[in-house]
């Protein structure tokens, strides 16, 4: 039966262990029981490798060893202390925790019968620095997500209750006000990151959306080290979304600027990139969690062809067959990489062109364009009518306007456009040409470049007539 | 210029007042505390010894995203120093694409100094007096010691 005597040895060892260790708790019902808590967090983090899919995740925090100390009569003299090391969920392995409760055993003989919990818990905390000598634990995987929102929860928590000196306001700020960057862990308050960084993605100069810190890249010559920051973690600051995207579009735009392979779309309305693998269109930017670095070297294709030298557009000579064939990324046009003219087969040998000179077949098309299609108000995509009545929807870009003036038109109340009689030329005109420019065959063009034409031509014809009459006068 | 601005450059007036690199002084005026003038004296080890020279430290609104902008009140021989009424400086920290938000002012008055005492001709502002320094070190020092006797006395 244990003696209730404060005075006793075991009771005392407890109560000085609490004033060091305040999370210490002594059992109500027996003084000579406790348990505490301990601290994971090795230096290195543990990888963690969760069957069967083997995932391996690194923990910086793992779940608290649990220790309960019990100590019996004999204690300290003539019997060990009673431990068991266990953890919620169970993720050390039971070999590891027993040979850690082995240990209690033997500390005690080693400390000759003398108080010895101190040196114990000493030992546990300094055995969970280096992961008590695991080097990897493997799990089953529905502990995945419990482990690893842990451990990002005490790094959340342990770093929030720290304070930092901002290197650019120059204040001591609270850790819920700061950031750790993941690459570097350099560490600024969240103000200072959201004003650099939008002023940086505002001005367009992406180059420098990078760690703000002197000690990152920053050696001489060697400039380049410093990596950009990828879209997710500028989320993560947080930056706005909209900011985010600018971001990642100005660096898309900007790398494909600087690819001498890239080809852009012949067609002088659209421009358009040509399609690749290498700068896939951004969907997600919540998903962008790549860091590259500058985007003002120039890419190194793995097949480097020969360039042209000089010219308005750097274009791959020798390439042949099918290799010519590009597609914009804009507008879907399947065009030739060397003439530029819109595809034309595998077969078909053509020359290199720049895109100011137009071949015959070109100028014949933009002649047609000229004269047979209507410019989108907004984004000048010409555009011809098959069938239907005057109220258009570009393809493009979904404006909506009058196929026969060019008039933007409200997309709210379009056919207003059609019942005001203070439009003269479109009043009561929404149906006029409804079966398509191209009906039964004649070309009858009944669009805005339509009527400028028809302007001209009675320009011209009164300037003759007027000549003509002149000419009779005199 | 935002108020975080402002409280920074308070803090680094501080810290400098506190610190102030040996052969320094600062004018600070507490109205218009963008703009900042340094008396510097020409360190001992170089050319420059003797002379006193003024500079300006401007403050630009993005402080302390852009860098502050330097220039020589007093004539100065130097190429890194522009050799006109403006006497502008455009080298290592204090151009745009090096500057880091985390550097201070005190880091660029050191850089000025050690400019002094040893000026980098590869990054030269006056071409004619790099080379100079380059080829001719005796001619280069007279004609220091020269202007240092006309405008920094």
């Amino acid at each position: 039966m244990a003696s209730l005597n404060p005075d006793d040895e075991r009771a005392e060892e407890l109560n000085t262990l609490q004033s060091i260790y305040p999370e210490l708790a002594i059992e109500h019902t027996n003084p000579f029981t406790a348990h505490i808590d301990l601290l994971v967090a090795p230096t290195i983090p543990l990888p963690g490798i969760f069957e069967p899919e083997h995932v391996v995740s690194r923990l910086a925090y793992l779940p608290a060893i649990h220790l309960d100390i019990a100590l019996p009569a004999e204690y300290p003299a003539n019997a060990p202390p009673l431990v068991n090391v266990s953890t919620t969920p169970s993720w050390l392995p039971s070999a590891t925790a027993d040979s850690l409760a082995k240990e209690a055993h033997s500390l005690w003989e080693e400390y000759g019968g003398a108080q010895m919990l101190f040196a114990y818990i000493s030992y546990l905390q300094e055995a969970a620095e280096t992961a008590f000598g695991l080097s990897e634990i493997t799990l089953p995987s529905g502990l995945q997500a419990e482990l690893e929102s842990y451990s990002k929860r005490m790094k959340r928590e342990l770093f929030d209750k720290e304070t930092f000196d901002c290197g650019v306001c120059l204040e001591p700020k609270k850790g819920t006000v700061c950031y750790r960057m993941e690459r570097c862990n350099h560490v600024f308050c969240v103000a200072c990151l959201q004003d650099y960084y939008n002023n940086c993605i505002q001005e367009g100069d992406v180059n420098n959306v990078k760690c703000m810190s002197t000690e990152c890249g920053e050696t001489r010559g060697s400039k380049k080290n410093a990596r950009l920051i990828s879209p997710k973690e500028l989320l993560q600051i947080p930056l706005a979304l909209e900011t985010v995207e600018r971001y990642a579009k100005i660096k898309r735009k900007k790398k494909i600027e600087a690819d001498p392979h890239i080809i852009y779309c012949p067609r002088s309305w659209c421009q358009g990139a040509m399609r690749t693998d290498k700068y896939p269109k951004i969907t997600n930017v919540r998903e962008m969690d790549e860091s590259d670095s500058e985007t003002d070297e120039p890419v190194k294709s793995a097949t480097d062809e020969p360039l042209q030298a000089d010219g308005p557009e750097k274009r791959r000579v020798g390439t042949k067959g099918m290799d010519r064939l590009a597609l914009c990324e804009d507008c879907n046009l399947a065009f030739c990489t060397v003439c530029l003219a819109s595809w034309h087969g595998d077969f078909v040998s053509c020359q290199p062109r720049d895109t100011s000179q137009l071949t015959e077949e070109d100028q014949a098309s933009l002649n047609y364009i000229m004269r047979n299609t209507s410019p989108c108000p907004t984004c000048s995509v010409p555009c011809q009518k098959s069938y239907g009545c005057n109220h258009m929807t570009c393809f493009q870009c979904k404006t909506h306007f009058c196929y026969l003036c060019g008039a933007w038109l409200n997309p709210d109340n379009p056919y207003e456009h059609f019942n005001n009689k203070k439009n003269k030329a479109c009043f009561q005109r929404l149906m006029d040409m409804a079966e398509g420019d191209m009906a039964e065959g004649n070309v009858q063009f009944g669009g805005a470049r339509g009527a400028e034409q028809m302007a001209a031509f009675w320009e011209e014809e009164a300037m003759r007539i007027q000549m003509e009459l002149d000419a009779q006068h005199s | 210029m935002s108020a975080g601005a402002k409280k920074r450059i308070m803090r680094e007036y501080g810290e400098c007042m506190a610190d102030t690199p040996p052969g320094m002084k600062i004018n600070f005026d507490e109205r218009n505390m963008t703009k900042w003038e340094v008396l510097l004296d020409g360190p001992d080890q170089s050319p420059y010894a003797g002379g006193h020279f003024k500079l300006e430290i401007n403050f630009p609104n993005e402080y302390p995203f852009k860098p502050p902008v330097v220039s020589f009140k007093t004539k100065i021989y130097h190429p890194n120093v522009s050799n006109d009424d403006k006497g502008s400086m455009c080298l290592g920290l204090l151009r745009a694409d090096e500057w880091k938000p985390p550097n201070k002012v005190v880091a660029v008055l050191r850089l000025i100094q050690t400019l002094m005492i040893e000026p980098n001709p590869d990054d030269a502002i006056e071409p004619s007096i790099a080379n100079e320094y380059k080829e001719n070190r005796k001619e280069f020092e007279k004609n220091v010691k020269d202007w240092v006797k006309r405008y920094a006395k």
